[in-house]
């Protein structure tokens, strides 16, 4: 037998067993028409506005300063577990050393190339300040 | 002479490269202790005399024979995923020599500008990844390699933020590349379920016994050859070419069109001819030099067809640049087992470096019209000679030997391609590629003959001339008319070290 066989039913039993799923209950289930459940939110948060909103650019520098970080914790997480056992195996401590410090070393000359370019600095638009006023008015 | 790995510690041989990164940190440095005053002479000197250290350091290694076949053969470095050997120092000329020219160029055409040190550090980075890329030994290095050399130069296309040109340009660029990384990464995955290796050494010794997986390892090779024709600007990944040239501060259009392209060849030629050798992979119905001499064939006809009917100076020389990409594939398509494969490879090798002054210098002669507001296509070029004769002879110059006519470096480097190309008995891709070059030759000599034949429309206000761009273009000048004495050194240096590939 072919084994792509397998494989194909495989494929027809996922497509076909939550369709099933749906099929089912739409034919058992009683039908109570109420208000609550056509709302987004069951939980009877009521939403405000549509979700097509812009995001503040600034949001986005934030993200990718936080790359720096995140990059960094999994490049260093690897190196803390084999520094140990490779001093006792012989390695000097500038060998295990220098490249992190070297690593570390170019994404601080990064960090702070955009701390003082003003990446962390929230600068408020002059419309959202005065939407602001207007609601506390 | 003595080795000169003896003299200093291995890890001393990536060290161009090392100085690309390093300068463009210093950039980074400099921008952030005062980041609100530009210094753009500052930015641009530190910029020039990192690439021209580089340079040095590249070049003084080339000459000494650092991981040539006279010294010990290639060094490698952390388990074999650098190689620093003939080829990638060769290609790290090339782009240091392109990144010198661009930065000094770019003084004059950044002037009044904001972000410069940015622009510059950008630029490096991205050199660094290019120099990287001549180097990579293994699968990881070259797609890491390949997207260092990559996401700089996006944003460097789109630099010129205000311009609705450069951001689609760069927006075109960014997602035809988003594209192709994707297609090489899924070729890595590939050829290593294949051969069960990343390393080009091993994949070269898997990849003849893999068996039932020829066909994963077949596909593999093709989607690889695909990523790495979008760095080179061949069909089928070629359409962001004109785009992203056009678009692009001509400056980086320079830089992209000679020193990225050199370097996609540079990783294209190692990964070919070190991980699937042909003698392997033919056997086993996987012919990539076929493929290669059909995208060269297509690549070259394309290019130089669309460059003919365009009206646009930078455009028509975008798709020129197609058509040489074309030319440059015949050093991966003109090969066989057995055959003088070392010395097609090479000679194309020396025609990337006489494109990277001739065709950085005719962009850099478009920056600097760009910078006197000339306008853009052949008809405001008419007459330009009589209000800027040196500039225009070395644009003469740049078209003659893009077109290969001697007495230029040009004509000796499409020469030698063509001529080992029929020694290795491919003389209908050497036929195809000279019938191009007269194509060519129509095309190029059109804006020779707007600027010293035709009278101007107008009067010129050229205004205060630019220094840097000035020097630039004379450097690319110089560079093209002093290739043709000095070519026999340089092909023969790239010949050895694409032979070393093969051995």
């Amino acid at each position: 037998m072919n084994q792509w066989i397998a494989i194909g039913a495989l494929g027809v039993m996922g497509v076909g067993i939550p369709i099933a799923m749906m099929v089912v209950s739409a034919l058992l289930r009683p039908s109570v028409s109420e208000q609550g459940k056509t709302v987004v939110y069951e939980s009877g948060e009521v939403p405000t506005g549509t979700a097509h909103v812009q995001f503040n650019i600034q949001y986005y520098m934030v993200a990718l300063l936080f790359l720096v970080f995140d990059v960094e914790t999994v490049l260093i997480f690897p190196w803390t577990l084999i520094y140990r056992s490779a001093l006792e195996q012989g390695a000097t401590l500038g060998q295990v050393l220098a490249p992190m410090l070297v690593f570390i070393g170019v994404l601080v000359v990064g960090l702070g190339w955009a701390w003082r370019n003003g990446a962390v600095e929230w600068i408020k638009s002059p419309r959202a300040s005065r939407r602001k006023t207007e609601r506390q008015s | 002479m003595t080795p000169l790995q003896t003299q200093l510690p291995t890890w001393t041989a990536v060290a161009p490269t090392l100085l690309l990164g390093l300068t463009a940190l210093v950039l980074l440095l400099v921008d952030s202790i005062d980041p609100d005053s530009t210094r753009p002479g500052a930015l641009a000197g530190i910029a020039t005399l990192g690439s021209l250290a580089t340079l040095a350091v590249a070049g003084w290694f080339l000459l000494a024979g650092t991981g040539q076949t006279g010294s010990g053969g290639a060094i490698e470095l952390y388990g074999g995923s650098l190689v620093v050997d003939g080829l990638s120092l060769f290609f790290t000329v090339v782009v240091a020599s392109v990144v010198a020219m661009v930065s000094l160029a770019s003084y004059d055409y950044l002037r009044d500008r904001t972000y410069q040190a940015e622009f510059y550090s950008l630029v490096l980075l991205a050199a660094t990844g290019m120099s990287l890329m001549g180097s990579s030994g293994s699968l990881a290095t070259v797609f890491i390699s390949l997207e260092l050399a990559s996401l700089p130069s996006y944003a460097l296309v789109a630099f010129l933020k205000d311009n609705r040109g450069s951001v689609e340009a760069g927006l075109k660029y960014f997602l035809v590349g988003a594209v192709s990384s994707a297609v090489l990464t899924f070729g890595i995955s590939l050829v290593y379920a294949a051969t069960g290796s990343l390393l080009l050494a091993d994949v070269a010794s898997a990849v003849g016994s893999a068996g039932d997986l020829v066909g994963i390892a077949g596909v593999g090779i093709v989607m690889i050859a695909g990523g790495f024709a979008f760095k080179t600007a061949s069909v089928p990944f070629h359409f962001w070419a004109p785009e992203a040239y056009e678009g692009a501060p001509a400056p980086i259009s320079a830089f992209l069109s000679s020193a990225s392209k050199a370097a996609g060849f540079a990783v294209a030629f190692r990964v070919f001819a070190v991980g699937f050798p042909l003698d392997a992979v033919v056997p086993m119905g996987i012919d990539w030099s076929l493929l290669f001499a059909i995208l060269a064939v297509v690549t070259m006809t394309l290019g130089n067809f669309a460059a003919a009917t365009q009206e646009n100076v930078k455009r028509m020389l975008a798709y020129s640049s197609v058509g040489h990409a074309g030319y440059a594939l015949i050093g991966l398509a003109a090969l066989s087992g057995g055959g003088p494969n070392g010395n097609v490879m090479g000679a194309s090798m020396a025609h990337l470096l006489v494109y990277g002054f001739m065709n950085t210098g005719a962009f850099l002669f478009i920056a600097m019209v760009e910078h006197w507001e000339v306008g853009r296509t052949f008809e405001d070029y008419n007459g330009l000679a009589t209000r800027a004769p040196a500039a225009c002879l070395a644009m003469t110059v740049f078209m003659f030997s893009l077109a290969g006519l001697p007495p230029f470096g040009g004509f000796l480097s499409k020469y030698a391609l063509f001529y080992e190309a029929i020694q290795g008995g491919f003389w209908w891709l050497a036929a195809v590629g000279a019938i191009n070059s007269a194509l060519s030759l129509f095309y190029y000599s059109r804006v020779v003959k707007a600027m010293w034949i035709e009278d101007p429309t107008g009067e010129f206000d050229l205004g205060a001339t630019p220094v840097g761009l000035y020097a630039a273009v004379m450097v690319a000048a110089v560079g093209t008319l002093l290739l043709l004495p000095a070519f026999g050194p340089v092909v023969e240096t790239a010949q050895s070290a694409a032979t070393a590939l093969f051995a």
